[in-house]
């Protein structure tokens, strides 16, 4: 009995002041997800790796935009989404005062435009995701100059048809220059 | 298959495919809840229900009512029956098993109650939310007037949510829907150094201390290597020494050693 | 993977085997270097499995089924055994049923042990065990159709939701006491902790005569889910969710069985950190259970106690891995953070300030004259039906035996870290909280001493291949016992078969017999002392056959009596 008391004395006021002060987490504390927009290219990586399907992304046709939406009460703040996005706009913050009343409020989304083929005029891209591998290339040393991106605002069927007819006109001539 | 649905059940109700629906409240006890909640200067007594979790919420809320962060300063006390009960705290997906115990204690409590949705699972099903032997969470079978996310919540946004039922604290999470900017553009990071050089720093770094250090980590490396005048040699050396923690060391080093093997070519 | 010859350790087992049954073995098949399966003859399957398990030092970890219809026209049962005679290893006794005669002999009658992953497969693959007497289902819940077998591969799809065929709970409890005895059924709901079970007393006045549980209230179809919506690396995550306290060594489990099936060489640095890892769970299990352990003998106090100080050890998860209970920290391959100075410093700190505080604690908690009076000689559970049933964890360890995985069959970083076994020949709950009491201090210095000697290099593996149709076990010591887990790669970047087994799933069989013949007031800390993922109830139905008649009392009723014992409800 006497060790219990010395145990208690000891131990003085355990509680943390927490709602009335602020509660400190760890500096990789798992929070929520904070989605930068801007920096956002709507490729999908993180709808993919989420284990949860708290991240999904639907496709709007009609009015050529993306849709990523995250949904924070099926969310199980692993930060796979931050570690597989190539753009870095995805991080967890040490944010966990998420309660709510309403369910709406625990959605997250962010709408973006989708590139429009330029040959058939069907949306099959990001825009972003587009200037995105334009400034890749750049950083890799190649020449891409904004002039070239009707090039690459072409989607893969139309390229492939493209390349196809090149290559049947490139055929027959030199089939012609043999004869 | 399945033979004849006892589709009369009131305590179960289902649609017309025989799959069950959530319970609904009257009129008459909504506002009893909402005057419950505008005049509640009492202890508010809470009822556990477990839909079929993996017992981490179970175990947070049990951390949320012992000393350290001690829930019954403000009243709110675990009791042992839905009889009891101001708030039903639901947990888990909602197992086809534990379906109709869950609504027997939600008859069970006293009107006007609470009813909680609490963790991933509760709140939507979690990362269970389409198998086929749950229901996908607690507001499949039952009226639910909050939402505590996390997998699962820490005590202390458990602290934050019970709060936030009582109308003690306010919510602070809104639903937000971003839309593209004309001008919006990603950043490419460190624009200056190869791409092929940036993956491969990038990479190692990730491999040798993990997505979160590691990205750090080479942050730090690919914005020392494109921002000195001095030669990356010289640059790491002075970057070393008296550098405190060997890990850190151990892993610039080993970007130092690619990064200079792509200089020598 | 290709094992050669030198390596190999069981060969002598197999040599046995052969020797013993000669034509009855098909095939031997080598996963790793001491794991190797072995298909026999359907017929010969429950010889096969007593004589590896009584005659050689064999303990049943794990039994399930497959369908491998699509491979080779065939089900699959796979009993796997854990060798822990004079060479450790892991035989795996695998044998083929027919599509059209989908039936297999019960290996029950002969090992025990064998009880629920019969069921189990029955109920799942729809494989009838001819003469297993138990023919009750034991996963899918009541309200599911007859003839739905969830982990047949042409059943239905994982999120395939038929309409409850009812509303009414339709188990029947099996008493084999022989003489009149009442009934009192606990749960599912309940007030304490954890996991809904129900469980049956029999009992014949304050004495318990049998007891009899309906568990499962939790099955969600993860095995299923697994197979089809996630790809390998989310499954480290689902894993994680199996248990809220252990999910960290399921997780390892899982990863490990992927690794073992591919022959991956996880980096050093990443098998130590989950090594730390795993000790940190460790550490705040078992201050969690010496806590329970407190408030069933009615010492509430000493409770609050230990979770004060368990919430050191949840802030070392937090610091070490980000979150307090689902540590996510596992890919194929590696973990997904790195221990730098700041965090070893840290948590250095909170090891030492956790020794200091628990040294108290417990010798505070062994000097109460209370717990020694309620729980020594209380729950016992015999050497024999402890061999019989194969349990695992501080259960059987208090026991006598010396099980534990991280010393059988060493994993992760375990064989280079210092810790001993720790058992007891009591038998009985006393032994438990005092098998636990010392595991805590190891796991501290297994801490101390991984994160002084952290191997240099990468935490992750990258770069592999998955290969079809490959497969192995993987298995961690959980604080309750072992987990043991069997995945089989698939051909579409997903898995063909993921089997998990929590330790409880092995600890809940010999139950009954711990029960029987203790008092009433003793279930709930007898419960307790497996340290389940637990039950106990909401509420508890007094069934009088004799008399027929019911009376219901609270749960709270039976939980205070237990700690008071005054005043009995079943008066």
């Amino acid at each position: 009995m006497l060790k219990l008391f010395k145990i208690i004395a000891d131990a003085g006021e355990a509680t943390a002041k927490y709602p009335f002060a602020p509660f400190p987490v760890s500096p990789g504390f798992r929070g929520k997800p904070e989605l930068n927009a801007a920096q956002c290219i709507a490729c999908a990586a993180c709808t993919t790796a989420c284990p949860a399907n708290a991240l999904t992304m639907g496709n709007d046709t009609a009015d050529g935009t993306r849709t990523w939406q995250l949904n924070l009460g099926r969310c199980i703040f692993c930060g796979r989404c931050e570690e597989v996005c190539p753009t870095h706009a995805i991080v967890l913050t040490p944010e966990f005062e998420l309660a709510v009343a309403n369910k709406a409020d625990l959605l997250q989304k962010a709408t973006f435009r989708l590139q429009q083929c330029e040959q058939c005029g069907q949306p099959f891209a990001p825009a972003k995701e587009i200037g995105y591998v334009m400034d890749l290339l750049r950083q890799s040393g190649v020449a891409v100059d904004e002039a070239r991106r009707a090039e690459f605002a072409s989607c893969p069927a139309c390229k492939r048809k493209a390349t196809v007819t090149r290559d049947a006109v490139s055929q027959h001539l030199s089939q012609e220059a043999e004869q | 298959m399945n033979g004849p649905l006892p589709l009369s059940n009131p305590m179960a109700p289902r649609d017309e495919r025989g799959m069950p629906v959530p319970l609904t409240e009257s009129e008459h006890i909504a506002a009893l809840k909402g005057k419950l909640l505008k005049d509640i200067q009492r202890s508010a007594y809470v009822y556990r229900v477990d839909c079929g979790g993996c017992n981490g919420c179970e175990i947070e809320i049990f951390a949320a009512i012992t000393p350290v962060f001690d829930a019954e300063r403000f009243g709110i006390k675990v009791v042992a029956s839905p009889r009891h009960a101001d708030i039903l705290l639901f947990t888990g997906a909602v197992t086809r098993a534990m379906r109709m115990p869950a609504l027997r204690a939600w008859q069970a409590a006293p009107d006007p109650k609470i009813s909680v949705s609490y963790g991933a699972c509760g709140c939507s099903g979690g990362i269970f939310h389409d198998l086929y032997c749950v229901w996908g969470g607690s507001d499949k079978i039952v009226p639910v007037d909050v939402y505590i996310p996390g997998c699962p919540p820490t005590p202390a946004a458990t602290l934050y949510g019970f709060a936030m039922a009582l109308g003690l604290l306010d919510q602070k999470l809104k639903g937000t829907h971003q839309i593209e900017g004309e001008a919006d553009r990603a950043v490419v990071a460190h624009p200056a150094i190869a791409l092929d050089v940036r993956v491969e720093i990038e990479r190692e770094a990730r491999r040798l201390a993990g997505y979160r250090a590691g990205r750090l980590i080479a942050d730090e490396f690919l914005t020392l290597a494109s921002e000195t005048d001095l030669t990356l040699d010289e640059c790491m050396k002075r970057r070393l020494s008296g550098e405190e923690d060997p890990r850190l060391a151990e892993i610039l080093t080993r970007l130092w050693d690619i990064g200079a093997g792509v200089a020598r070519g | 993977m290709s094992v050669s010859e030198q390596t190999k350790v069981g060969q002598n087992y197999v040599d046995g085997l052969r020797e013993r049954f000669g034509a009855a073995i098909l095939e031997t098949e080598w996963q790793t270097a001491d794991q190797v399966t072995v298909t026999v003859k359907l017929g010969s399957l429950p010889d096969v499995v007593e004589w590896l398990y009584y005659q050689q030092g064999g303990w049943l970890s794990v039994l399930f089924g497959n369908d491998e219809r699509p491979l080779n026209g065939h089900f699959a049962v796979y009993y796997v055994l854990s060798m822990e005679g004079l060479v450790k290893s892991w035989v795996v006794v695998r044998a083929l049923v027919e599509e059209h005669r989908p039936e297999f002999p019960s290996v029950t009658p002969r090992v025990p042990a064998a009880v629920w992953g019969e069921r189990e497969i029955r109920d799942m693959y729809g494989l009838v065990p001819v003469g297993l007497p138990d023919e009750r289902r034991l996963v899918l819940p009541d309200d599911w159709p007859e003839d739905l077998h969830p982990l047949r591969k042409d059943a239905m799809a994982y999120n395939q939701r038929p309409a409850p065929t009812t509303d009414d709970e339709t188990y029947t409890f099996v008493n084999e006491a022989s003489g009149s005895t009442r009934d009192v059924p606990l749960g599912p709901l309940h007030i304490t902790s954890d996991e809904p079970g129900h469980f049956r007393l029999f009992v014949d006045g304050e004495d318990i005569v049998d007891a009899d549980y309906r568990m499962f209230y939790v099955h969600r179809g993860m095995e299923k889910l697994a197979e089809t919506r996630m790809g390998y690396d989310e499954v480290t995550f689902l894993s994680d969710r199996v248990c809220g306290i252990c999910g960290f060594t399921h997780s390892v489990a899982y990863s490990s069985a992927v690794e073992n099936a591919l022959g991956l060489a996880v980096p050093a640095r990443a098998q130590a950190i989950r090594s730390v890892f795993l000790e940190v769970e460790r550490l705040h299990s078992h201050l969690l259970n010496l806590g329970l352990a407190s408030h069933f003998v009615g010492f509430d106090t000493g409770f609050m106690q230990f979770f004060r100080v368990r919430e050191k050890a949840m802030t070392m998860a937090e610091l070490l891995t980000g979150a307090r209970k689902t540590y996510g920290m596992n890919l194929i391959g590696g973990v997904r953070r790195d221990i730098m100075k700041d965090e070893r410093t840290r948590t250095l700190k909170l090891v030492a300030e956790l020794r200091a505080e628990t040294t108290q604690l417990i010798d505070m908690l062994l000097s109460t004259p209370n717990l020694r009076e309620r729980t020594a000689g209380v729950g016992v559970l015999s050497k024999q039906v402890a061999r019989d049933y194969s349990p695992v964890g501080p259960l059987v360890r208090a026991s006598g035996f010396k099980r534990d995985v991280r010393d059988l069959h060493a994993y992760a970083g375990y064989g280079s870290l210092p810790f001993d076994v720790h058992t007891e020949d009591s038998c009985d709950v006393l032994g438990r909280v005092l098998v636990r009491a010392r595991e805590f201090f190891d796991s501290l210095a297994i801490i101390e001493h991984a994160l002084d000697n952290l191997p240099a290099g990468p935490v992750l593996l990258e770069g592999f291949h998955y290969q079809p149709h490959r497969f192995a076990l993987g298995f961690a010591e959980a604080p309750r016992g072992e987990d043991i887990h069997w995945a089989m790669t698939g051909d579409n970047q997903k898995l063909y078969r993921w089997r998990c087994r929590a330790p409880t799933y092995a600890n809940w069989p010999p139950l009954r017999y711990m029960l029987r013949g203790n008092t009433v007031s003793d279930a709930p800390l007898i419960v307790a002392s497996i340290d389940p993922c637990y039950s106990c109830t909401d509420r508890v139905t007094l069934v009088d056959v004799k008399k027929r008649k019911s009376t219901t009392v609270p749960y709270k009723e039976i939980e205070r009596y237990g700690r008071e014992r005054k005043n009995s409800p079943l008066k």
